[in-house]
Protein backbone atom coordinates (compact mmCIF):
# COMPACT_ATOMS: atom_id res chain seq x y z
CA UNK A 1 0.00 0.00 0.00
CA UNK A 2 1.05 3.82 -0.53
CA UNK A 3 1.55 6.05 1.83
CA UNK A 4 -0.92 9.09 0.43
CA UNK A 5 0.26 11.23 3.76
CA UNK A 6 3.00 11.42 5.98
CA UNK A 7 2.89 14.17 8.87
CA UNK A 8 6.33 14.65 10.58
CA UNK A 9 6.76 15.95 14.06
CA UNK A 10 4.20 19.16 13.25
CA UNK A 11 3.97 21.66 15.32
CA UNK A 12 1.91 25.01 15.21
CA UNK A 13 1.75 27.80 17.58
CA UNK A 14 -0.36 30.50 17.30
CA UNK A 15 0.59 34.41 18.73
CA UNK A 16 -2.17 35.60 20.27
CA UNK A 17 -1.32 39.35 21.52
CA UNK A 18 2.14 39.00 23.26
CA UNK A 19 1.62 35.45 24.01
CA UNK A 20 2.46 31.98 22.32
CA UNK A 21 -0.48 29.43 22.36
CA UNK A 22 0.69 26.07 21.09
CA UNK A 23 -2.01 24.25 19.27
CA UNK A 24 0.08 21.09 18.06
CA UNK A 25 2.85 19.76 20.00
CA UNK A 26 4.66 17.49 17.64
CA UNK A 27 1.83 15.35 15.60
CA UNK A 28 3.37 12.47 13.43
CA UNK A 29 1.06 10.67 11.44
CA UNK A 30 1.23 8.57 8.22
CA UNK A 31 -2.11 7.75 6.34
CA UNK A 32 -1.79 4.78 4.08
CA UNK A 33 -3.82 5.53 0.28
CA UNK A 34 -7.58 3.50 0.90
CA UNK A 35 -7.31 4.96 4.78
CA UNK A 36 -10.55 5.93 6.18
CA UNK A 37 -8.91 7.84 9.32
CA UNK A 38 -11.07 9.48 12.50
CA UNK A 39 -9.02 12.14 14.21
CA UNK A 40 -11.26 12.29 17.62
CA UNK A 41 -10.66 14.67 21.19
CA UNK A 42 -12.34 17.52 22.74
CA UNK A 43 -12.69 20.90 21.41
CA UNK A 44 -9.35 22.74 21.45
CA UNK A 45 -7.21 19.57 21.37
CA UNK A 46 -6.07 20.75 17.80
CA UNK A 47 -7.94 18.56 15.54
CA UNK A 48 -9.11 21.36 13.12
CA UNK A 49 -5.44 23.08 12.84
CA UNK A 50 -4.05 19.48 12.35
CA UNK A 51 -6.51 19.50 9.63
CA UNK A 52 -6.11 22.57 8.09
CA UNK A 53 -2.31 21.36 7.77
CA UNK A 54 -2.44 19.14 6.45
CA UNK A 55 -4.85 20.44 3.67
CA UNK A 56 -2.29 23.12 2.91
CA UNK A 57 -4.65 26.11 4.67
CA UNK A 58 -2.13 26.55 7.27
CA UNK A 59 1.67 26.21 7.72
CA UNK A 60 3.29 24.34 10.84
CA UNK A 61 5.45 26.09 12.86
CA UNK A 62 8.20 23.39 12.56
CA UNK A 63 7.41 19.61 10.67
CA UNK A 64 6.90 18.36 7.39
CA UNK A 65 3.78 17.25 4.99
CA UNK A 66 4.08 15.01 2.95
CA UNK A 67 1.14 14.71 0.44
CA UNK A 68 1.19 11.94 -2.35
CA UNK A 69 4.71 12.51 -2.90
CA UNK A 70 4.75 16.45 -2.73
CA UNK A 71 5.88 18.39 0.29
CA UNK A 72 3.12 20.80 1.39
CA UNK A 73 5.53 22.39 3.89
CA UNK A 74 8.27 23.40 1.76
CA UNK A 75 5.97 24.93 -1.38
CA UNK A 76 5.33 28.56 -1.41
CA UNK A 77 1.71 29.59 -0.73
CA UNK A 78 0.97 29.21 -4.68
CA UNK A 79 2.22 25.72 -4.83
CA UNK A 80 0.44 24.95 -2.04
CA UNK A 81 -2.80 26.08 -3.13
CA UNK A 82 -2.15 23.90 -6.70
CA UNK A 83 -1.64 20.86 -4.59
CA UNK A 84 -4.86 21.27 -2.54
CA UNK A 85 -6.37 22.14 -6.26
CA UNK A 86 -5.25 18.72 -7.39
CA UNK A 87 -4.89 16.48 -4.71
CA UNK A 88 -7.19 17.45 -2.06
CA UNK A 89 -10.95 17.33 -1.14
CA UNK A 90 -12.45 19.17 1.73
CA UNK A 91 -15.73 18.91 3.37
CA UNK A 92 -17.01 21.20 6.19
CA UNK A 93 -19.43 20.63 9.39
CA UNK A 94 -21.25 23.91 7.47
CA UNK A 95 -21.38 22.33 4.29
CA UNK A 96 -20.35 25.36 3.00
CA UNK A 97 -21.71 25.15 -0.63
CA UNK A 98 -22.22 28.52 -2.83
CA UNK A 99 -26.12 29.07 -2.19
CA UNK A 100 -26.17 30.90 -5.77
CA UNK A 101 -25.13 28.09 -7.56
CA UNK A 102 -27.38 24.83 -8.31
CA UNK A 103 -25.96 21.50 -7.09
CA UNK A 104 -24.50 20.53 -10.26
CA UNK A 105 -23.27 23.98 -10.72
CA UNK A 106 -21.61 23.26 -7.28
CA UNK A 107 -20.09 20.57 -8.75
CA UNK A 108 -19.24 22.20 -11.75
CA UNK A 109 -17.57 25.26 -9.99
CA UNK A 110 -15.12 22.36 -8.91
CA UNK A 111 -13.94 21.17 -12.13
CA UNK A 112 -13.61 24.45 -13.32
CA UNK A 113 -10.73 25.33 -10.90
CA UNK A 114 -9.69 22.19 -11.24
CA UNK A 115 -9.43 22.22 -14.59
CA UNK A 116 -9.58 25.17 -16.26
CA UNK A 117 -12.45 26.89 -17.58
CA UNK A 118 -12.87 24.42 -19.89
CA UNK A 119 -13.06 21.75 -18.12
CA UNK A 120 -16.36 20.34 -18.54
CA UNK A 121 -17.59 16.45 -17.32
CA UNK A 122 -21.15 16.22 -17.36
CA UNK A 123 -20.81 12.57 -17.03
CA UNK A 124 -18.82 12.52 -14.10
CA UNK A 125 -20.94 14.82 -12.22
CA UNK A 126 -23.61 13.02 -12.98
CA UNK A 127 -21.81 9.67 -12.28
CA UNK A 128 -20.90 11.09 -8.83
CA UNK A 129 -24.84 12.52 -8.03
CA UNK A 130 -25.71 9.19 -8.97
CA UNK A 131 -23.56 7.62 -6.61
CA UNK A 132 -24.73 10.37 -3.46
CA UNK A 133 -28.24 9.26 -4.91
CA UNK A 134 -28.23 13.17 -5.72
CA UNK A 135 -29.67 13.01 -9.67
CA UNK A 136 -33.03 14.58 -8.86
CA UNK A 137 -31.28 17.13 -7.12
CA UNK A 138 -28.78 18.40 -9.50
CA UNK A 139 -30.92 21.44 -10.50
CA UNK A 140 -31.65 22.41 -6.83
CA UNK A 141 -29.92 25.24 -4.96
CA UNK A 142 -28.67 24.62 -1.77
CA UNK A 143 -31.51 26.23 0.20
CA UNK A 144 -33.89 24.12 -1.70
CA UNK A 145 -32.06 21.17 0.09
CA UNK A 146 -32.10 19.33 3.35
CA UNK A 147 -29.25 19.60 5.60
CA UNK A 148 -28.73 15.69 4.53
CA UNK A 149 -28.90 16.43 0.79
CA UNK A 150 -26.85 19.68 0.95
CA UNK A 151 -23.46 17.63 2.76
CA UNK A 152 -24.17 14.87 0.22
CA UNK A 153 -23.74 17.72 -2.57
CA UNK A 154 -20.55 19.10 -1.24
CA UNK A 155 -19.23 15.50 -0.69
CA UNK A 156 -20.02 15.10 -4.34
CA UNK A 157 -18.34 18.79 -4.96
CA UNK A 158 -15.24 17.37 -2.84
CA UNK A 159 -14.91 13.70 -4.94
CA UNK A 160 -16.06 14.70 -8.40
CA UNK A 161 -12.33 15.88 -9.38
CA UNK A 162 -11.35 12.83 -7.40
CA UNK A 163 -8.83 14.49 -5.02
CA UNK A 164 -6.19 11.70 -3.48
CA UNK A 165 -7.32 12.63 -0.17
CA UNK A 166 -10.48 14.20 1.46
CA UNK A 167 -10.53 16.07 4.64
CA UNK A 168 -13.80 15.86 6.58
CA UNK A 169 -14.44 18.40 8.98
CA UNK A 170 -17.01 17.66 11.57
CA UNK A 171 -18.84 16.60 8.76
CA UNK A 172 -22.48 15.49 10.57
CA UNK A 173 -22.03 17.91 13.21
CA UNK A 174 -24.85 19.95 11.61
CA UNK A 175 -27.06 16.89 10.55
CA UNK A 176 -29.64 14.73 12.80
CA UNK A 177 -29.14 11.00 13.30
CA UNK A 178 -30.83 9.93 10.15
CA UNK A 179 -29.06 12.12 7.81
CA UNK A 180 -25.54 11.52 9.84
CA UNK A 181 -25.65 8.48 8.87
CA UNK A 182 -26.62 8.32 5.32
CA UNK A 183 -23.86 10.68 5.27
CA UNK A 184 -21.62 8.64 6.70
CA UNK A 185 -22.41 5.58 4.69
CA UNK A 186 -22.06 7.95 1.76
CA UNK A 187 -18.03 8.01 2.79
CA UNK A 188 -18.21 4.14 3.48
CA UNK A 189 -19.54 3.57 -0.25
CA UNK A 190 -16.64 5.98 -1.50
CA UNK A 191 -14.00 4.35 0.91
CA UNK A 192 -15.08 0.81 0.36
CA UNK A 193 -15.77 1.11 -3.61
CA UNK A 194 -13.27 3.48 -4.90
CA UNK A 195 -10.78 2.73 -2.33
CA UNK A 196 -10.88 7.18 -1.75
CA UNK A 197 -8.67 8.13 1.35
CA UNK A 198 -10.59 10.10 3.94
CA UNK A 199 -9.79 11.45 7.16
CA UNK A 200 -12.35 12.89 9.02
CA UNK A 201 -12.20 14.88 12.57
CA UNK A 202 -15.39 14.03 14.70
CA UNK A 203 -16.87 14.33 18.01
CA UNK A 204 -19.02 11.35 17.38
CA UNK A 205 -18.24 7.59 18.63
CA UNK A 206 -20.69 6.39 16.10
CA UNK A 207 -18.80 8.44 13.28
CA UNK A 208 -16.03 7.36 14.08
CA UNK A 209 -16.74 3.56 14.67
CA UNK A 210 -17.52 3.50 10.93
CA UNK A 211 -13.88 4.22 10.40
CA UNK A 212 -10.75 1.65 9.75
CA UNK A 213 -8.68 3.91 11.91
CA UNK A 214 -9.27 6.17 15.15
CA UNK A 215 -6.89 8.65 16.29
CA UNK A 216 -7.58 10.42 19.45
CA UNK A 217 -5.77 13.74 20.40
CA UNK A 218 -5.64 15.73 23.41
CA UNK A 219 -3.91 18.76 24.40
CA UNK A 220 -2.26 19.18 20.71
CA UNK A 221 -0.98 15.68 20.66
CA UNK A 222 -2.12 12.23 19.33
CA UNK A 223 -2.63 10.30 22.99
CA UNK A 224 -4.14 7.06 21.75
CA UNK A 225 -3.95 5.91 18.41
CA UNK A 226 -6.48 3.00 18.58
CA UNK A 227 -5.02 1.16 15.52
CA UNK A 228 -7.05 -0.31 12.70
CA UNK A 229 -10.84 -0.90 13.76
CA UNK A 230 -11.67 -4.51 11.65
CA UNK A 231 -14.72 -3.46 9.18
CA UNK B 1 -19.05 33.10 -19.02
CA UNK B 2 -18.16 31.83 -15.07
CA UNK B 3 -21.85 30.80 -13.98
CA UNK B 4 -20.54 32.19 -10.51
CA UNK B 5 -20.49 36.08 -12.23
CA UNK B 6 -24.13 35.39 -13.53
CA UNK B 7 -24.86 33.99 -10.58
CA UNK B 8 -23.70 36.73 -7.76
CA UNK B 9 -24.74 38.87 -10.40
CA UNK B 10 -28.34 37.52 -10.49
CA UNK B 11 -27.90 36.81 -6.36
CA UNK B 12 -27.92 40.24 -5.48
CA UNK B 13 -30.44 42.36 -7.96
CA UNK B 14 -30.35 45.83 -5.87
CA UNK B 15 -26.25 45.72 -5.29
CA UNK B 16 -26.33 45.01 -9.21
CA UNK B 17 -28.64 47.61 -10.07
CA UNK B 18 -27.09 50.17 -8.10
CA UNK B 19 -23.70 48.80 -9.42
CA UNK B 20 -24.61 49.53 -12.96
CA UNK B 21 -27.13 53.12 -12.58
CA UNK B 22 -23.09 54.29 -11.15
CA UNK B 23 -21.45 53.72 -14.21
CA UNK B 24 -24.52 54.03 -16.55
CA UNK B 25 -24.69 57.79 -14.81
CA UNK B 26 -20.81 58.44 -15.58
CA UNK B 27 -21.40 57.23 -18.78
CA UNK B 28 -24.46 59.18 -19.51
CA UNK B 29 -23.26 62.67 -17.86
CA UNK B 30 -20.16 62.09 -20.71
CA UNK B 31 -22.34 61.54 -23.60
CA UNK B 32 -24.98 63.78 -22.51
CA UNK B 33 -23.30 67.21 -21.36
CA UNK B 34 -20.65 66.51 -24.72
CA UNK B 35 -23.01 65.85 -27.24
CA UNK B 36 -24.86 68.87 -25.99
CA UNK B 37 -21.57 71.22 -25.71
CA UNK B 38 -20.81 69.47 -29.59
CA UNK B 39 -24.55 69.67 -30.72
CA UNK B 40 -25.10 73.23 -29.31
CA UNK B 41 -21.72 74.38 -31.21
CA UNK B 42 -21.79 72.60 -34.34
CA UNK B 43 -25.55 74.08 -34.43
CA UNK B 44 -23.94 77.68 -34.08
CA UNK B 45 -20.99 77.22 -36.58
CA UNK B 46 -23.50 75.77 -39.20
CA UNK B 47 -25.75 78.29 -39.42
CA UNK B 48 -22.46 81.11 -38.47
CA UNK B 49 -21.05 79.72 -41.76
CA UNK B 50 -23.71 80.19 -43.66
CA UNK B 51 -23.54 84.10 -43.62
CA UNK B 52 -21.53 85.16 -46.59
CA UNK B 53 -19.98 88.18 -45.48
CA UNK B 54 -16.00 88.29 -44.70
CA UNK B 55 -15.74 90.90 -42.35
CA UNK B 56 -17.79 91.48 -39.13
CA UNK B 57 -17.84 95.68 -38.20
CA UNK B 58 -18.83 96.70 -34.10
CA UNK B 59 -18.16 98.79 -31.73
CA UNK B 60 -15.09 97.56 -29.21
CA UNK B 61 -16.49 95.16 -26.64
CA UNK B 62 -19.03 93.95 -27.91
CA UNK B 63 -20.05 90.97 -30.66
CA UNK B 64 -18.27 88.05 -29.26
CA UNK B 65 -20.57 85.95 -31.27
CA UNK B 66 -22.21 83.48 -28.88
CA UNK B 67 -22.93 86.44 -25.85
CA UNK B 68 -23.61 90.08 -27.61
CA UNK B 69 -26.86 91.50 -27.29
CA UNK B 70 -26.03 94.80 -27.30
CA UNK B 71 -27.09 97.66 -29.85
CA UNK B 72 -24.40 100.00 -29.74
CA UNK B 73 -23.16 100.60 -33.05
CA UNK B 74 -24.98 103.16 -35.28
CA UNK B 75 -26.61 102.45 -38.30
CA UNK B 76 -25.15 105.47 -39.80
CA UNK B 77 -21.54 103.55 -39.99
CA UNK B 78 -23.45 101.71 -43.01
CA UNK B 79 -22.75 104.70 -45.83
CA UNK B 80 -19.83 105.31 -44.65
CA UNK B 81 -18.45 101.71 -45.28
CA UNK B 82 -20.41 101.62 -48.20
CA UNK B 83 -18.06 104.35 -49.69
CA UNK B 84 -14.60 101.99 -48.79
CA UNK B 85 -12.54 100.68 -51.92
CA UNK B 86 -13.31 97.23 -52.00
CA UNK B 87 -16.65 96.88 -50.20
CA UNK B 88 -19.69 96.00 -51.75
CA UNK B 89 -22.44 95.79 -49.24
CA UNK B 90 -22.67 96.45 -45.49
CA UNK B 91 -25.69 95.26 -43.73
CA UNK B 92 -26.58 95.88 -40.44
CA UNK B 93 -27.81 93.73 -37.82
CA UNK B 94 -29.85 93.53 -34.53
CA UNK B 95 -29.47 90.67 -32.43
CA UNK B 96 -31.11 89.84 -29.01
CA UNK B 97 -30.75 87.10 -27.25
CA UNK B 98 -33.42 86.01 -24.70
CA UNK B 99 -34.16 82.56 -22.30
CA UNK B 100 -35.87 80.24 -24.32
CA UNK B 101 -39.31 79.43 -24.25
CA UNK B 102 -39.40 76.68 -22.23
CA UNK B 103 -37.33 77.75 -19.22
CA UNK B 104 -33.97 75.96 -20.50
CA UNK B 105 -31.17 77.56 -22.62
CA UNK B 106 -31.57 80.90 -24.61
CA UNK B 107 -32.71 81.55 -28.28
CA UNK B 108 -31.73 84.53 -30.34
CA UNK B 109 -33.77 86.87 -32.37
CA UNK B 110 -32.34 88.90 -35.17
CA UNK B 111 -33.35 92.59 -36.82
CA UNK B 112 -32.51 92.80 -40.52
CA UNK B 113 -33.98 94.18 -43.71
CA UNK B 114 -34.42 91.16 -44.98
CA UNK B 115 -33.94 91.67 -49.12
CA UNK B 116 -30.30 92.89 -48.76
CA UNK B 117 -29.40 90.60 -46.19
CA UNK B 118 -30.56 87.55 -48.44
CA UNK B 119 -29.54 88.75 -51.25
CA UNK B 120 -26.14 88.91 -49.22
CA UNK B 121 -26.75 85.32 -47.85
CA UNK B 122 -27.86 83.93 -50.69
CA UNK B 123 -31.19 82.81 -48.68
CA UNK B 124 -34.72 82.69 -49.95
CA UNK B 125 -38.00 82.58 -48.16
CA UNK B 126 -39.66 78.81 -48.91
CA UNK B 127 -42.72 79.64 -47.87
CA UNK B 128 -44.56 83.02 -47.47
CA UNK B 129 -43.21 86.22 -47.60
CA UNK B 130 -40.46 88.65 -45.32
CA UNK B 131 -41.97 90.49 -42.59
CA UNK B 132 -43.06 93.37 -43.02
CA UNK B 133 -45.10 94.99 -40.09
CA UNK B 134 -43.41 95.54 -36.46
CA UNK B 135 -45.36 91.97 -35.31
CA UNK B 136 -44.08 90.55 -37.62
CA UNK B 137 -41.32 87.78 -37.70
CA UNK B 138 -39.86 85.15 -39.95
CA UNK B 139 -38.36 81.81 -39.08
CA UNK B 140 -36.22 79.29 -40.29
CA UNK B 141 -36.88 75.41 -41.40
CA UNK B 142 -35.39 73.88 -38.66
CA UNK B 143 -37.47 75.87 -35.98
CA UNK B 144 -40.88 75.61 -37.87
CA UNK B 145 -40.32 71.67 -37.88
CA UNK B 146 -38.89 71.65 -33.81
CA UNK B 147 -41.70 73.96 -32.79
CA UNK B 148 -44.16 72.51 -34.81
CA UNK B 149 -45.05 76.41 -36.15
CA UNK B 150 -46.43 77.24 -39.89
CA UNK B 151 -47.12 80.68 -41.36
CA UNK B 152 -49.59 82.56 -39.09
CA UNK B 153 -48.34 80.84 -36.08
CA UNK B 154 -48.25 83.34 -33.27
CA UNK B 155 -44.31 83.58 -30.84
CA UNK B 156 -43.92 84.88 -27.74
CA UNK B 157 -40.94 87.34 -27.86
CA UNK B 158 -39.60 89.90 -25.28
CA UNK B 159 -41.41 89.19 -22.50
CA UNK B 160 -44.75 87.73 -23.71
CA UNK B 161 -44.80 89.84 -26.82
CA UNK B 162 -46.77 88.41 -29.78
CA UNK B 163 -45.28 88.17 -33.61
CA UNK B 164 -47.15 86.63 -35.96
CA UNK B 165 -44.93 84.19 -38.56
CA UNK B 166 -45.30 84.97 -42.16
CA UNK B 167 -42.67 83.00 -43.50
CA UNK B 168 -40.09 80.38 -43.77
CA UNK B 169 -37.11 80.67 -44.95
CA UNK B 170 -33.48 78.92 -45.57
CA UNK B 171 -31.08 77.67 -45.22
CA UNK B 172 -30.50 78.63 -41.72
CA UNK B 173 -28.00 81.35 -40.77
CA UNK B 174 -27.76 83.25 -37.65
CA UNK B 175 -30.73 83.42 -35.45
CA UNK B 176 -33.38 81.12 -35.91
CA UNK B 177 -36.06 83.70 -35.99
CA UNK B 178 -35.99 87.14 -37.89
CA UNK B 179 -37.72 90.32 -37.71
CA UNK B 180 -37.16 93.50 -39.74
CA UNK B 181 -34.34 95.82 -38.17
CA UNK B 182 -37.06 99.07 -37.48
CA UNK B 183 -39.39 96.37 -35.47
CA UNK B 184 -36.14 94.78 -33.84
CA UNK B 185 -35.18 98.74 -33.36
CA UNK B 186 -38.61 99.36 -31.91
CA UNK B 187 -39.22 96.65 -29.67
CA UNK B 188 -35.75 97.27 -28.11
CA UNK B 189 -36.03 101.17 -28.24
CA UNK B 190 -32.79 101.64 -30.04
CA UNK B 191 -33.45 103.89 -33.19
CA UNK B 192 -30.63 104.44 -35.71
CA UNK B 193 -28.49 101.00 -33.74
CA UNK B 194 -27.77 97.89 -34.39
CA UNK B 195 -25.20 94.86 -32.72
CA UNK B 196 -23.20 94.53 -35.68
CA UNK B 197 -22.46 95.43 -39.81
CA UNK B 198 -22.03 92.62 -41.87
CA UNK B 199 -19.72 93.58 -44.68
CA UNK B 200 -18.98 91.79 -48.25
CA UNK B 201 -16.24 92.13 -49.77
CA UNK B 202 -15.67 92.61 -53.79
CA UNK B 203 -15.01 89.81 -55.77
CA UNK B 204 -11.40 89.77 -55.99
CA UNK B 205 -10.64 92.52 -53.46
CA UNK B 206 -8.41 91.39 -50.76
CA UNK B 207 -10.12 91.13 -47.35
CA UNK B 208 -6.92 92.07 -45.06
CA UNK B 209 -6.25 95.37 -47.35
CA UNK B 210 -10.21 96.12 -46.99
CA UNK B 211 -10.15 95.43 -42.82
CA UNK B 212 -7.41 97.62 -42.82
CA UNK B 213 -9.34 100.76 -45.19
CA UNK B 214 -12.06 100.25 -42.58
CA UNK B 215 -9.50 100.71 -39.75
CA UNK B 216 -7.96 103.34 -41.51
CA UNK B 217 -11.07 105.35 -42.35
CA UNK B 218 -13.16 104.67 -39.45
CA UNK B 219 -10.53 104.20 -36.40
CA UNK B 220 -11.73 102.50 -32.58
CA UNK B 221 -14.25 100.34 -33.74
CA UNK B 222 -13.26 96.35 -33.54
CA UNK B 223 -12.90 95.05 -37.05
CA UNK B 224 -13.11 91.12 -37.03
CA UNK B 225 -12.94 88.33 -40.46
CA UNK B 226 -16.42 85.97 -39.97
CA UNK B 227 -13.71 83.17 -41.12
CA UNK B 228 -11.97 83.87 -37.80
CA UNK B 229 -15.52 84.42 -35.41
CA UNK B 230 -17.36 80.96 -37.36
CA UNK B 231 -14.26 78.63 -37.29
CA UNK B 232 -14.87 77.61 -33.95
CA UNK B 233 -17.17 78.42 -31.89
CA UNK B 234 -16.09 75.81 -29.34
CA UNK B 235 -12.80 77.56 -28.82
CA UNK B 236 -14.12 81.01 -28.28
CA UNK B 237 -16.26 79.43 -25.20
CA UNK B 238 -14.18 80.29 -22.67
CA UNK B 239 -12.65 76.61 -20.77
CA UNK B 240 -15.39 74.44 -22.33
CA UNK B 241 -12.79 72.22 -23.01
CA UNK B 242 -11.44 72.29 -20.17
CA UNK B 243 -15.28 71.52 -18.47
CA UNK B 244 -15.65 68.98 -20.81
CA UNK B 245 -12.46 67.08 -19.59
CA UNK B 246 -13.13 67.51 -16.08
CA UNK B 247 -16.38 66.59 -16.37
CA UNK B 248 -15.06 62.81 -17.57
CA UNK B 249 -12.49 63.11 -15.13
CA UNK B 250 -15.36 63.61 -12.59
CA UNK B 251 -17.31 60.48 -14.68
CA UNK B 252 -13.93 58.16 -14.00
CA UNK B 253 -13.98 58.80 -11.11
CA UNK B 254 -17.68 58.34 -9.70
CA UNK B 255 -17.90 54.79 -11.85
CA UNK B 256 -14.43 53.56 -10.17
CA UNK B 257 -16.05 54.96 -6.65
CA UNK B 258 -19.04 52.98 -7.49
CA UNK B 259 -17.86 49.81 -8.84
CA UNK B 260 -14.98 49.53 -5.47
CA UNK B 261 -17.75 50.45 -3.00
CA UNK B 262 -20.09 47.10 -4.57
CA UNK B 263 -17.31 45.12 -5.08
CA UNK B 264 -15.44 46.08 -1.57
CA UNK B 265 -19.18 45.38 -0.03
CA UNK B 266 -19.62 42.56 -1.90
CA UNK B 267 -16.17 40.82 -0.39
CA UNK B 268 -16.89 41.28 2.59
CA UNK B 269 -20.82 39.35 2.33
CA UNK B 270 -18.76 37.08 0.76
CA UNK B 271 -15.89 36.29 2.56
CA UNK B 272 -16.63 33.21 3.66
CA UNK B 273 -17.50 32.34 0.11
CA UNK B 274 -13.80 33.01 -0.93
CA UNK B 275 -12.23 30.97 1.64
CA UNK B 276 -14.47 28.17 0.39
CA UNK B 277 -12.73 28.76 -3.07
CA UNK B 278 -9.07 28.95 -1.18
CA UNK B 279 -9.92 25.29 0.19
CA UNK B 280 -11.14 24.46 -3.28
CA UNK B 281 -7.89 25.32 -4.62
CA UNK B 282 -8.51 28.49 -6.28
CA UNK B 283 -5.45 30.56 -7.39
CA UNK B 284 -5.43 34.55 -6.01
CA UNK B 285 -5.53 34.27 -10.31
CA UNK B 286 -8.54 32.40 -10.29
CA UNK B 287 -10.36 34.74 -7.76
CA UNK B 288 -9.34 38.29 -9.04
CA UNK B 289 -10.78 37.04 -11.89
CA UNK B 290 -13.90 36.29 -10.75
CA UNK B 291 -14.47 39.42 -9.11
CA UNK B 292 -13.28 41.40 -12.22
CA UNK B 293 -15.21 39.19 -14.44
CA UNK B 294 -18.33 40.70 -12.34
CA UNK B 295 -16.93 44.26 -12.53
CA UNK B 296 -16.85 43.86 -16.36
CA UNK B 297 -20.04 42.23 -16.45
CA UNK B 298 -21.67 45.63 -15.04
CA UNK B 299 -19.80 47.60 -16.34
CA UNK B 300 -20.72 46.68 -19.95
CA UNK B 301 -24.75 46.97 -18.92
CA UNK B 302 -23.35 50.17 -16.98
CA UNK B 303 -22.13 51.14 -20.62
CA UNK B 304 -25.20 50.25 -22.50
CA UNK B 305 -27.63 51.43 -19.93
CA UNK B 306 -25.57 54.59 -20.09
CA UNK B 307 -25.53 55.52 -23.81
CA UNK B 308 -29.59 54.23 -23.74
CA UNK B 309 -30.06 57.15 -21.23
CA UNK B 310 -27.87 59.00 -23.23
CA UNK B 311 -29.41 58.66 -26.51
CA UNK B 312 -33.03 58.35 -24.98
CA UNK B 313 -32.74 61.44 -22.76
CA UNK B 314 -31.11 63.78 -25.34
CA UNK B 315 -33.71 62.94 -27.88
CA UNK B 316 -36.43 63.94 -25.19
CA UNK B 317 -34.18 67.38 -24.39
CA UNK B 318 -34.35 68.09 -27.70
CA UNK B 319 -38.19 67.23 -27.80
CA UNK B 320 -39.38 69.20 -25.41
CA UNK B 321 -36.57 72.21 -25.42
CA UNK B 322 -35.21 72.46 -29.05
CA UNK B 323 -31.41 71.97 -27.55
CA UNK B 324 -29.11 70.46 -29.90
CA UNK B 325 -27.21 67.13 -29.49
CA UNK B 326 -23.98 65.45 -31.75
CA UNK B 327 -22.77 62.22 -30.30
CA UNK B 328 -19.03 61.85 -31.58
CA UNK B 329 -17.34 58.66 -31.83
CA UNK B 330 -14.94 59.95 -29.98
CA UNK B 331 -16.64 61.04 -27.01
CA UNK B 332 -18.38 57.79 -27.23
CA UNK B 333 -15.21 55.82 -26.87
CA UNK B 334 -13.80 57.44 -24.36
CA UNK B 335 -16.75 57.10 -22.18
CA UNK B 336 -17.10 53.49 -23.16
CA UNK B 337 -13.39 53.38 -22.01
CA UNK B 338 -14.12 54.82 -19.22
CA UNK B 339 -16.70 53.44 -17.49
CA UNK B 340 -15.13 49.83 -18.09
CA UNK B 341 -11.95 50.64 -17.29
CA UNK B 342 -13.14 52.54 -13.98
CA UNK B 343 -14.97 49.15 -13.19
CA UNK B 344 -12.09 47.03 -13.71
CA UNK B 345 -9.93 49.87 -11.94
CA UNK B 346 -12.55 49.75 -9.36
CA UNK B 347 -12.67 46.24 -8.52
CA UNK B 348 -8.92 45.55 -8.09
CA UNK B 349 -8.07 46.88 -4.65
CA UNK B 350 -11.50 44.92 -3.71
CA UNK B 351 -10.27 41.28 -5.72
CA UNK B 352 -6.77 41.86 -4.69
CA UNK B 353 -8.22 41.98 -0.86
CA UNK B 354 -10.01 39.02 -1.14
CA UNK B 355 -7.32 36.93 -3.17
CA UNK B 356 -4.96 38.08 0.13
CA UNK B 357 -7.10 36.81 2.52
CA UNK B 358 -6.35 34.17 5.42
CA UNK B 359 -8.37 30.97 4.03
CA UNK B 360 -8.79 29.66 7.94
CA UNK B 361 -10.51 32.98 8.72
CA UNK B 362 -12.37 33.69 5.79
CA UNK B 363 -13.74 30.10 6.11
CA UNK B 364 -15.01 31.10 10.26
CA UNK B 365 -16.15 34.57 8.76
CA UNK B 366 -20.00 34.64 10.00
Amino acid sequence: MRTILKAENLEKVYRVGRVDVPALRGVSLDVQEGEFLAIMGPSGCGKSTMLHLLGGLLTPTTGRIMIDGEDLTAATDARRTDIRRRKIGFVFQRFNLFPTLTAEGNLRLAERIHGGNGADDPERRREVLRLLRLEDKMHHKPLELSGGEQQRVALARAVVTRPALILADEPTGNLDSENSAIVLNMFQELNLRFNQTVIMITHNPEAAAMCRRIIQMRDGQIVQPLGNVQM
Amino acid sequence: MDNLVTANIRQRPIRSVVSIAGVALGVALVMVFTGLARGMSNDLQRRSSNVRAEILFTRPGSADNLTSSTANLSTKYVEELQKIEGVESAIPVIRYIYQGGRGFGFEQVEGVDWAPFASMNQMRMTEGRPPEAMDEVIIDETKAQNGSLKVGSILSIFGGKQYRVTGIYAPESGARVKMSLAAMQYALEAPGKCTWILIKCKDGADQVAVAKHINETLPGNKIQFTRDVFTSIEKQIPFLGLFLRVLVGLAAVVSALVIMLAMYTTITERTREIGILKAMGASRAYIIGVIEKEAIVISVLGLVVGFTVALVGGALIHRIYGLMFEYGWGWAIAAAAIGLFGGVLGALYPAIRAANLDAVSALSYE
